[in-house]
């Protein structure tokens, strides 16, 4: 490993722990914003229970998610955009580091307090609808989740940095959310929805970042390359769009003034 | 940076900024829907100077002259219009790694960045890594000892007052020894107790390490005891580049002569200049520089003074005088 590469993984590795740190004191909020994450999938699970009872593969696919969605979420809105937005950012431009550590330290640290916080709950709801997993499911469904959460991250962060052109970036990345929640397996499996729906939101994003783990999680798919190709497809996508968005944030930013 | 080059040399300096404007009223909220109107704000024009080597330099000048951007420019965050920067061979906002490295910014309202909840030590320890200092330098050490700072150290950043706040920053700042510094308002909101220590340190700072630093503040007490050279910024462009001394010469053709006497009653004080204060014996007179001689011997000679001594105006007076009325050429 060079030295560059282990330079960077330490700056990571405190970033993450002075974010958790921070993100404790916030606890109560975390609580709320956990308590948030959660309704989606549980109303999920709650209205396709009582549409397809008896389906026991709904059921696991819905408590997966829950676990995806607190192990995947994303809140550049309250961090990069809030940067930018308070002047913090022009501090964070003049470290001698890529600014997206930090950013992805506190995304870590705020995806781990999310899964602390709201094991409780995936436990209890796994106990309560009696689901069942395989260890092989499981494992295949790791690198979907990875890749999920670098998508996502990346996703949020772009979508962020419109905090550069516009005072409503929240509204750009509730934008975002709305379409992940619609299209990404939470208002309804991808498999329940009609054709050509179903085909497009396969190779769609949204899909890759939260329910295409779950699927695979909860034993649904058997084309799991597949999968992870489209992911891996639009995670260089997205991260091709954040590189540019980034550079013509910056020069808009340095321009214009912190 | 070539042997000998000035560790800041600046050439031609500007920024200007497209800021949109309208008329007040719904008919201009509507139109400016469909066409917009932008305006040119001249943020910095033609700044040209060079900082030398070891040289602590006072940025000065009224809200808005232009103080925090050319601070920015200089520290990598803006990317100017115009004009050419270099700073220890580096062009800032280039924001090269190894040139982050030897800078710093220290800005008076905010000097610890990060997360609050941690330690000044964890701070330090970051800080540490960051620059990558090695684990065996004795710069912290030295600097908690300079700073007296050794109680703080196991304290949280949002515990801390604001002296503290601010000791504790230069700290981290001068943590990986910069050799440029870029103060910015070190001293807002400090008490006098607190601000006339950090005046003292970076003082020694400089002497010892021989860095340079460019220092804004709207403390005429910062410049005074820190700097012997002052640039002098208003409405974007510089309007004096040179020596305090000179500066307070320059802007203010008066002095002021203090007098005490043991019996006020019956001089007509203005017969030697404009009385500016006068109570219990002892008055301060306006007297103009090519005239203090004078005036001084003629109040020797007709009346009976217990003290007497002459001074310029604090620069606190000078600087109002010039934001008033600005430079005389």
């Amino acid at each position: 490993m060079t030295i560059a590469v282990r330079r960077t993984a330490l700056l990571l590795g405190m970033a993450i722990w002075r974010s958790s740190v921070q993100w404790w004191s916030f606890r109560s909020f975390v609580i709320t914003l956990v308590a948030g994450r959660t309704v989606t999938p549980l109303l999920g699970l709650f209205v396709w229970s009582a549409a397809v009872p008896g389906d026991a593969g709904i059921t696991t696919y819905y408590v997966v998610l829950l676990a995806v969605q607190l192990m995947t979420v994303s809140y550049e809105h309250h961090t990069l955009a809030s940067d930018i937005y308070g002047g913090d950012f022009a501090v964070e431009l003049v470290k001698p580091q890529p600014v997206v550590l930090d950013l992805l330290g506190t995304n870590l640290a705020l995806r781990f307090w999310h899964l602390m916080f709201g094991a409780p709950v995936i436990v209890a709801v796994a106990l309560l609808a009696e689901i069942s997993l395989h260890g092989v499911d499981l494992l295949l469904a790791l690198p979907a989740i990875l890749l999920a959460a670098g998508l996502r991250f990346v996703f949020t962060y772009t979508l962020a940095l419109t905090a550069v052109w516009t005072q409503r970036a929240h509204g750009a990345v509730a934008m975002g959310e709305t379409l992940i929640f619609l299209l990404g397996g939470t208002a309804a499996p991808l498999t329940f929805l009609p054709e050509p729906f179903r085909a497009a939101g396969a190779v769609l994003p949204f899909w890759s970042m939260l329910g295409a783990p779950a699927e695979i999680a909860a034993g649904n798919i058997d084309a799991v390359l597949e999968v992870y190709a489209v992911q891996l497809g639009w995670l260089a996508v997205t991260s091709a769009i954040a590189v540019v968005v980034w550079r013509r944030a910056v020069r808009r930013f340095t321009a214009f003034g912190g | 940076m070539t042997a000998g080059a000035p560790p800041v040399r600046v050439d031609g300096l500007t920024m200007t900024f497209r800021a949109p404007v309208r008329e007040a009223g719904l008919r201009a909220a509507l139109r400016s829907v469909a066409r917009r109107e932008y305006r040119t704000v001249e943020a910095v024009t033609g700044l040209s100077f060079e900082l030398a080597a070891g040289e602590v330099v006072g940025f000065i000048g009224p809200n808005g002259a232009g103080k925090t951007t050319t601070m920015k420019i200089l520290s990598g965050i803006l990317h100017p219009t115009a004009g050419e920067v270099q700073v220890l061979g580096f062009v800032p906002w280039h924001r090269k790694a190894d040139y982050l490295r030897r800078i710093a910014l220290i800005r008076g309202s905010q000097p610890i960045g990060g997360p609050a909840e941690l330690t000044v030590m964890d701070s330090m320890r970051y800080q540490r890594v960051l620059y990558a200092v090695p684990r065996d330098d004795r710069t912290i050490d030295e600097l908690v000892e300079l700073l007296d700072i050794g109680d703080l150290l196991q304290r949280q950043v949002r515990a801390l007052s604001l002296g503290e706040r601010m000791r504790a920053g230069l700290a981290l700042a001068l943590l990986y020894r910069p050799k440029v510094l870029f103060l910015d308002e070190p001293t807002l909101g400090l008490d006098v107790l607190a601000a006339g220590a950090l005046r003292r340190f970076v003082a020694e700072y400089a002497a010892r390490t021989g860095a340079t630093i460019l220092l804004t503040s709207h403390y005429m007490a910062d410049v005074e005891t820190l700097c012997k050279r002052v640039i002098l910024i208003d409405k974007s462009r510089i309007r004096y580049d040179g020596g305090l001394d000179a500066l307070t010469t320059r802007l203010s053709p008066y002095k002021l002569l203090k007098v005490s006497v043991a019996d006020p009653t019956g001089t007509e004080w203005e017969r030697f200049g404009e009385v500016e204060h006068s109570e219990d014996g002892k008055v301060v007179l306006r007297v103009r520089r090519d005239e203090v001689p004078a005036v001084t011997g003629a109040l020797l000679a007709q009346v009976p003074v217990v003290d007497l001594a002459v001074e310029d105006p604090s620069l606190d007076v000078v600087m109002d005088r010039f934001y008033r009325d600005g430079i005389p050429s």
